[in-house]
């Protein structure tokens, strides 16, 4: 619709930039598929990702690159932390992620000392310079999210893993049953959720060249939108990674065409929360859900 | 009156009733009789409204009806009073005696709780049952909760017009003696409000109680007797269809057992929460049937050797080697397989094809260092599919989609592959018709020929008979009797219905 109305809105240069400012949401939104492929939700992500651009911005100064392996960490350390909630003190999946995310959101908040925070340029382009850059055209950051994404299909669709979470998705009395230690695969998708996520946030943070307790606020709603519409229900086992960019892209060119039509940041989150409604009422398999709570 | 005639369901790939004519008078008490899978359940979900038939016609007193849910059916005089209790344990006697039909009893939006505590208390003495309506449900025995929900559905009564039609699903199974005569007596005086469909597998039981007896097989009404000339016998056999045939179960297949080869012992095991006492053997190339009714404690005999209950006491030990930690993963690397009851709950997953089903339970065999070696998954699936000549478009078809017997195929083939050597078969010819039953047969007694222990909880007794080499009989969670059952000298059910009741 917008590109009828202006022709420059489908160019390729637009496009590129319109994917490039996607990539945390879409890295996000890869980490939650994984998730809620396995028929659980992550609502950490937002929380764990604000954290990372804090730690991040903090950590630069001492350990330059490898403050990246310290935010990774941190991510698949709260990650792993929600999945044994779930797992072991079978607490529901939303409520462990959302507490795990609150206490996320407190360290963020502890550490930063409640205020925004920068990076120095110059360590910043020493340690992630490369990220900013591009070649032939393609920005470096777009290609990085590409490499993640595609590391994440083989994992889902090459690995001993993958066939794991998806038998969690489909029938988890069967792999149980099947003398799969499920736990262990469950635990191991919310920390590579949480990983993700914290990778969105450390991507996000060098982009904006700082860190906040609420840099990465309204990701949330967006990343859940995003793995829906790209087609892996809330009920998992179908879907998978590759559905959740095809979601992404689509979050993505129905955003810019609302910052075009000039719909203020604010009302976005309402359209957001309407789509997220419709997409589960309209995809989610009612056998599998007979009651709900 | 009530009348079914002709009634037909279907479900995908499983005609479940074939015309099925079923008539019942005012007062009349009549008895239902089938194998597991004969449509039982079925005819009287139909009956109550839970399910809508395809065809045919329900009648009450002449006039055509149409249940869409229970509610409907209620309307019409027909109540069920289930098997598996559907009283709510939190709430109240009265509350459940008149939940969802509080509007008598509501004033202002309010529930005057003394007038519905008077209306219970005249339905409950219809039952002659002396319990405070205001009790807490679950603090009632078990055959009190059976007189409280026969109360729930006398209520009927006073709404509606007409005389009432009352369905009893296995009412005896949990029973006293004594509480089975109380509650026989009660159905008899109550003859004159109501008529009483009875549904048990208790079949001397039936033959006591009723008029008339209905014996259904493979979904059709194969014989109507009248009580006073039916005898157990002819009423089990009508059931079999036949007198038990050696051919059908491959019993000319059946080869003895490796005596000298203890796959897996059980001794002095106390199953959790069961406060028992199991010891067994199971031999390489041995057939071992658990024989017992429902809830004798067949089930979790198999679930704690395939390790996903813990033992209370005693040692299960695999090839003489202890088991010490109890996990299914643990199992399973120890070559048990299990094929559960549920196939399609813990079976099959539906949402995967046929090869991610075949090695889920050993992709360690099919990965290096975590990356599946799919071409590898997808040639043991063709090769299984053409062993077990599977009926499947390729190995790539979503298992979901198969018919049942298909899927058990899948099933199996899945544990056979992995070289699994104990094999616990739960019920594994359940809902499946008689060719895929035979296919079943052929390929337990395939496994038992490559020297592979199977323990069966079997459907029927005549196929535990016809395919075992041993029987256990299971009566609360002990074995009590055991049996040889080889070719030629195997025991009738007569013989193992004695110790299992």
């Amino acid at each position: 619709m917008v590109g009828v109305t202006d022709i420059k809105f489908l160019s390729p240069e637009n496009l590129l930039n319109l994917a490039t400012d996607v990539v945390p949401l879409l890295i996000m939104a890869v980490g939650m598929t994984l998730v809620i492929y396995i028929g659980s939700i992550d609502l950490s992500s937002q929380s764990v990702a604000n954290m990372a651009t804090v730690l991040a911005t903090v950590t630069l100064p001492v350990a330059g690159a490898a403050s990246a392996l310290v935010v990774m960490a941190a991510g698949l350390l709260f990650g792993a932390v929600s999945g044994i909630v779930t797992t072991r003190l079978k607490v529901p999946s939303f409520i462990a992620t959302l507490a795990v995310g609150g206490i996320a959101l407190s360290v963020a908040q502890y550490v930063s000392g409640q205020q925004a925070l920068h990076m120095d340029a110059g360590q910043r382009n020493h340690a992630f310079g490369w990220m900013q850059g591009s070649t032939a055209g393609i920005p470096h950051e777009l290609v990085l999210a590409l490499v993640i994404v595609g590391v994440a299909w083989f994992i889902q669709n090459r690995m001993t893993a993958g066939r794991v979470l998806k038998a969690i998705g489909t029938g988890e009395p069967v792999a149980v049953a099947s003398g799969i230690r499920v736990e262990r695969y469950k635990i191991l998708a919310f920390a590579l959720s949480g990983m993700f996520a914290a990778i969105a946030g450390l991507m996000f943070s060098v982009k904006l060249s700082g860190g906040s307790p609420t840099l990465a606020e309204g990701f949330l709603l967006p990343a859940i939108v995003a793995v829906l519409v790209g087609g892996t229900p809330l009920t998992g086992g179908v879907g998978g990674v590759m559905n959740t960019l095809i979601g992404t892209m689509i979050v993505a060119v129905v955003r810019a065409s609302m910052l075009y039509l000039n719909i203020p940041a604010t009302g976005q989150q309402i359209f957001f929360g309407l789509v997220l409604i419709v997409a589960i009422a309209t995809t989610i398999d009612r056998s599998k859900m007979r009651i709900v709570k | 009156m009530f009348e079914l005639q002709n009634v037909e369901k279907r479900y995908p790939g499983v005609h479940v009733l074939k015309g099925v004519d079923f008539r019942i008078g005012d007062g009349e008490i009549v008895g239902l009789v089938g194998e597991n899978g004969a449509g039982k359940s079925t005819l009287m979900k139909i009956i109550y409204g839970a399910v809508r038939h395809d065809a045919g016609n329900v009648l009450v007193d002449g006039v055509p009806v149409s249940f869409s849910n229970p509610r409907d059916a209620m309307k019409m005089g027909v109540g069920m009073v289930y098997q598996e209790q559907s009283l709510i344990p939190n709430l109240t006697v009265m509350e459940n005696i008149f939940l969802g039909f509080e509007k008598p009893f509501v004033r202002f939006g309010a529930i005057k709780w003394k007038k519905m505590a008077e209306a219970a208390g005249k339905q409950l003495r219809k039952v002659k049952l002396d319990i405070d309506p205001a009790m807490i449900t679950s603090k009632l025995t078990f055959s009190q909760r059976q007189l409280v929900e026969l109360a729930k559905v006398l209520t009927l009564e006073e709404r509606v017009e007409g005389k009432l039609v009352i369905l009893l699903d296995e009412p005896t199974s949990v029973l006293s003696k004594e509480e089975i005569d109380l509650l026989f007596g009660l159905v008899r005086e109550l003859r004159g409000r109501a008529s009483f469909i009875f549904v048990s597998h208790r079949l001397d039981e039936i033959v006591t109680l009723s008029d008339r007896i209905y014996v259904l097989k493979d979904g059709a009404v194969v014989d109507v007797m009248n009580s006073a000339e039916a005898d157990i016998e002819t009423i089990q056999k009508k059931m079999v269809g036949r007198d038990v045939n050696h051919e059908y179960y491959r019993e000319d297949k059946q080869r003895p057992y490796d005596d000298g080869h203890v796959l897996l012992e059980l001794d002095h095991v106390t199953i959790a929460g069961r406060g028992n006492d199991v010891s067994l053997n199971l031999h390489a190339g041995e057939v071992l049937a658990l024989v017992g009714v429902e809830g004798s404690g067949r089930e979790p005999v198999l679930r704690t050797i395939f390790g996903m209950k813990k033992p209370e006491k005693g040692t299960i030990s695999i090839r003489g080697i202890p088991v010490r930690s109890f996990s299914a993963s643990e199992s399973v690397s120890h070559g048990v397989g299990y094929v559960p009851r549920e196939r399609k709950i813990e079976g099959i997953a539906s949402g995967m094809n046929v090869f991610e089903n075949m090695t889920l339970s050993q992709m360690r065999n099919y990965s290096k260092s975590g990356v599946l070696r799919i071409p590898a998954e997808r040639e043991l699936a063709r090769d299984w599919i053409r062993r077990l000549s599977i009926r499947v478009a390729s190995e790539n078809s979503d298992c979901g989609n198969l018919s049942g017997g298909n899927q058990q195929k899948v099933v199996l083939a899945k544990w056979r592959s992995s070289g699994s050597e104990i094999i616990l078969l739960d019920h594994p010819t359940r809902g499946l018709d008689i060719g895929a039953k035979e296919d079943v047969y052929e390929m337990i007694r395939d496994m038992s020929a490559d020297g592979v222990g199977i323990i069966l909880v079997a459907d029927t007794l005549e196929e535990a008979i016809g395919l075992s080499h041993t029987i256990a009989v299971i009566k609360d969670g002990e074995i009590r009797k055991w049996f040889n059952c080889q070719p030629g000298s195997k025991p009738s059910p007569y013989d193992l219905i004695r110790y299992m009741v």
